[in-house]
Order: structure tokens, then sequence, then C-alpha cells
């Protein structure tokens, strides 16, 4: 493990951030979000290519912090300092990885029922105390703690939606007659919310859109030798051109996509 | 008349991306300064939370989001981090997500910078090393802290540190806030939060905001930063315009374009339907 400490830090040690390689940074990141969105005008190599990167680079980053702030921290140092407790709970989560070799997978389920155990052990308490009885008693405490005519509407409209709701999705009962009638004002209230959930979608995505179009803005600076500029010529300079070849082999008509 | 409709109706969806591109991009330009006049009163409570909080409290900041969701929840902790400091609050800068160690970095690097100047690191904040297994950690740290975090994410004793005098478990925090783009807040909520009687409080994306409602309305959290928009409500209390301002002539825009179209199209859906 020290070996690998020492072999990452030589290895990190290439790449100090220095300005020529924040430029390059800078390259790297405007032309795999300018591939990416090329995927709107439609399907093609570039695309590709920075999809499969996203996820390899992605794996990579997750592995090398895993193995420096966990496994180094957490199981390789105490086992150095003599504190050989840590091999049980070791032991458990490497028997998961036998799942991936059929005749010892069997192994794998000591370390899974660890977890079942653990988690169902940690979890059921905690869900019924902070997602049902504290959500239960939130929708009737409005009426205790009503300041005004407004908070006691307010609480009277939330338990009111809250029950309307509660009977859309009680399917033991017939729906007919005043249970309908509830049932449907449920739906309504159901449609307030995803009404209001999808505009807080689209205020959400078009906020990580800016961001991206924001850095794009970045890298098309001097400093950064116009990387956002050059890119975007070049990628549309390939759909010219591949509108040009495809023009000519399909008599201008464009594959399926 | 009715086939233009119909054209209209069949209209190249690559225009409008272009059109929203064109929306977006242009206030990034050329900045219009559109005001943000309505703050949301749970981000106020936020603020009002912490500008109550006595002088050296200490704040847990646990940022879990990653760079899919940088450009809604950075401005908030930066927001969020400008405030504690200047408050003269004392701040814990926590992970349990592997993808937010890069986002910390950036924080780290500004705050000696143009964030908190004046601050020392170890004695007015400190940053703890990702830790995996979320639900674990936080069980751990309603009972004794430095079982999990014993050294900081330079591997140096945090026992011995000023920024941790007096702290023991979050039962000796002031605050804890969460800022994240998954689950994690839920988690906070239930294991850490009820189980402790600890003031919590979160920053999520704009996506999951009305989920949280629930919690807000039993006290559960003590306020809520909704994406880009809580961002810049935030900044707009501290008085101190980064990029969750700027980031509002943006969506302004790009939402009128959203309305013109969905009023547009049913306009001529009902023209097509009924003359």
């Amino acid at each position: 493990m020290e070996f690998l400490a020492n072999l990452w830090n030589s290895f990190a040690g290439l790449f100090t951030v220095t300005p020529g390689w924040m430029t390059f940074g800078g390259w790297v990141a405007a032309g795999l979000t300018i591939c990416l969105f090329s995927f709107l005008y439609k399907d093609n190599p570039f695309f590709k290519v920075a999809e499969h990167l996203y996820l390899g680079v992605g794996m990579g980053w997750l592995f090398q912090v895993y193995l420096f702030q966990t496994w180094k921290p957490k199981v390789y140092a105490p086992l150095m300092e003599g504190q050989f407790s840590v091999l049980i709970p070791t032991l458990l989560g490497l028997s998961l990885v036998t799942q991936f070799f059929p005749r010892i997978s069997w192994i794998s389920r000591y370390g899974f029922t660890f977890i079942m155990g653990y988690g169902s052990g940690l979890v059921i308490p905690m869900e019924i105390s902070t997602n049902f009885l504290r959500q239960i008693g939130g929708s009737i405490s409005p009426f205790i703690g009503a300041t005004g005519p407004w908070d006691l509407f307010n609480g009277a409209l939330v338990a009111f939606g809250f029950i309307c709701v509660l009977f859309y999705f009680f399917f033991s009962v017939e729906h007919k007659g005043a249970v309908k009638k509830a049932s449907n004002i449920g739906i309504y209230f159901l449609m307030l919310y995803f009404g209001a959930a999808f505009g807080n979608t689209v205020m959400g995505r078009f906020s990580l859109l800016y961001g991206r179009f924001d850095d794009l803005y970045k890298y098309s600076d001097a400093s950064y030798f116009y990387a956002t500029h050059v890119v975007l010529g070049l990628l549309v300079a390939y759909f010219v051109l591949d509108k040009l070849v495809l023009s000519k082999k399909n008599g201008g008509q464009e594959p399926a996509h | 008349m009715k086939n233009a409709l119909e054209k209209f109706l069949k209209i190249d969806r690559r225009l409008i991306f272009l059109a929203l591109t064109v929306l977006l991009f242009a206030p990034i330009v050329k900045p219009l300064g559109l005001p943000n006049k309505n703050l949301g009163k749970d981000v106020v409570n936020i603020y009002n939370y912490i500008e109550n909080m006595p002088e050296r409290s200490f704040v847990m900041l646990s940022l879990d989001y990653d760079p899919a969701t940088r450009p809604e929840l950075h401005p908030q902790a930066v927001a969020v981090v400008k405030h504690a400091l200047r408050r003269n609050l004392r701040v814990g800068i926590f992970t349990l997500n592997a993808g937010a160690t890069g986002m910390i970095e950036d924080i780290a690097a500004r705050i000696p910078k143009d964030i908190a100047p004046d601050k020392v690191y170890g004695r007015d904040y400190v940053i703890m090393p990702f830790q995996p297994h979320p639900v674990a950690v936080m069980t751990q740290m309603g009972i004794n802290i430095y079982e999990i975090y014993d050294k900081d994410r330079n591997g140096n004793p945090t026992r011995d540190m000023e920024v941790m005098k007096g702290i023991k478990s979050v039962k000796d925090m002031g605050l804890g806030i969460c800022i994240t783009g998954t689950a994690m807040l839920d988690y906070y909520v239930a294991y850490l939060a009820d189980k402790n009687k600890f003031p919590m409080a979160g920053g999520v994306t704009a996506v999951s905001q009305p989920g949280y409602g629930p919690y807000l309305q039993t006290g559960q959290l003590k306020g809520l930063i909704g994406g880009m928009k809580g961002a810049a409500d935030y900044e707009s209390l501290i008085n101190d315009v980064e990029k969750g301002t700027s980031g509002i002539d943006a969506l302004s825009l790009a939402h009128v374009l959203v309305i013109v179209l969905i009023l547009t199209s049913n306009i001529i859906m009902l023209v097509l339907k009924y003359l």
C-alpha cells in the first residue's frame, strides 16, 4: 500500500497544477462539453468518445478516492499498528467480491447477511419515527400552533389534501360516492405537486445548462487560446463535411437515427 | 393560415435548443442585472438561524454534491461558508460523497484568498476527509465524532485543534447544513437530526426541493436552500454577488421562453380545434 501511495504521489507530482495544465484542462473541459452537447444536433463519434470517457474517468476517480481515503487509513494503517480487529469488517466486505466467482459465491451471503441485519435494524425504527409518526404529527400540529386564521386555513388545506390523497391510494374500498369524490380531489392535489415539481425540474436543468455555458464562456477567453471557439468550429466543420459526404453517398438522404 | 399554424407545431426541436442557447448565453456575455426580489422564506430562515447563533458556535457543513450538480449547489456552499465565517462561527466541512472532494478543494483554496482571508485553518475551520457508508458515519457522529474523524483531510489529529474545542459529538454543535444533490439530506434528518435533537438545514437541487416540504413543516429542517434561485437568495441576504445571482438573468429569460412556447402552442391547438 505504501508503495502504491508513493507511486501515486510521484505520478501525481507530474501533474502539479501549473498555468499550462490549467489551459490544457480548459481545452479538455470545453471539448468534452461541446462533444456531449453535439448529440442535440445528432449522434456522432465525438459524443460517443466523450460519453465513454465520462464513465471511465468517473470510475477511476472513485477508485482512487476509496483506495487512499478509505482503504489506506481505515484498513492498512490500523493493520500496520497491530489492530487486527479491522480484519473482521474487511473480510466481510471482501466476501461480497466472491459474487463474481460462481463456485465460491456462497461466501458473499455472510457479508450480505450482516448488511441486511445491520441495515434493517438501523433503518426500520428511524423510518417509522422520521417519515411516519413525525409526518402524522406534522399534519396535526398546524392546528395546535396556529397563530392566526391564515395559519389555520393553511393547516386545514394541508390536512384536507393529505386525507384526499390517502383516499386515492386506498384500494380496499370501491371508489364510488363520497370516497370517489375525495379520491378525485386527491388527484388535483397530486397534480399540483407534480406541476410544482416539474417547474422546479425545468429550473434545475436550466441552472445546470447555465453552469456549463458559464464555463464555456470562461474557456473562450484568450488565456485559454479560445478553446471553446476552436472546438466548436472543428465540430461544425465535421458536421458540414459529414453532411456533404452523406449527400454524395445517399443522394441527400440522412440515415434514420 | 391553418397550414402555417400546423407547421409551427411541428417546428424542428433543434431550433428551440438554439433559442435556449442564445437566451442562456446572452446574459453571461452581457449581464442584464434583473432583480431578484422574492427571497424564499426557507432560505431566510437559515440566514436568520446563523445570524442568531452565538459567536464561535460550531457549524457542521456536509458538502455532498459532485460536478453534475455543481452549478446549483456550489454557489450555495460558498455563500453559506462566507456567511458562517463572517459571523465568526467555527466551520467544519465534511463530505460523505466521494465526488465532492474536488468541489471542497475549490472552497479550501478560496477561503484564504477571497472568502475569509483572516480566518485560520485549525482555529476557525477544518476540513475532514471523505468517509464511506453515510449511515454508519452519522450514527457515530451522534456518539463520538473522533471515532470516525480522528484526523483531518491532511492527516493532522483533530482532537488537538482549537476549532474542535468542546466538540465531542453533534450534540455539541450549533447547526448542521447538508448541501447535496442526492438523498443524503434525508439520511441526515433521520439518523442525525431526529435522533440527536440536532438542528439541521439543507441545500438541495431545484428538482428535489418540493419533496422536502414535509420536513420543513414539521421543523425537522430549520430551512432549505433550493437550486440556483436559493443560492441567489442567500447571496442577496449576505450582500455578496456571485454565480447564483448572475444566473438569475439567464434563468428568467429561459423561463420567459418556456412560458411563451407553452402559451403559443396551447393557443394554436385551441385555434386549430375550434376555428
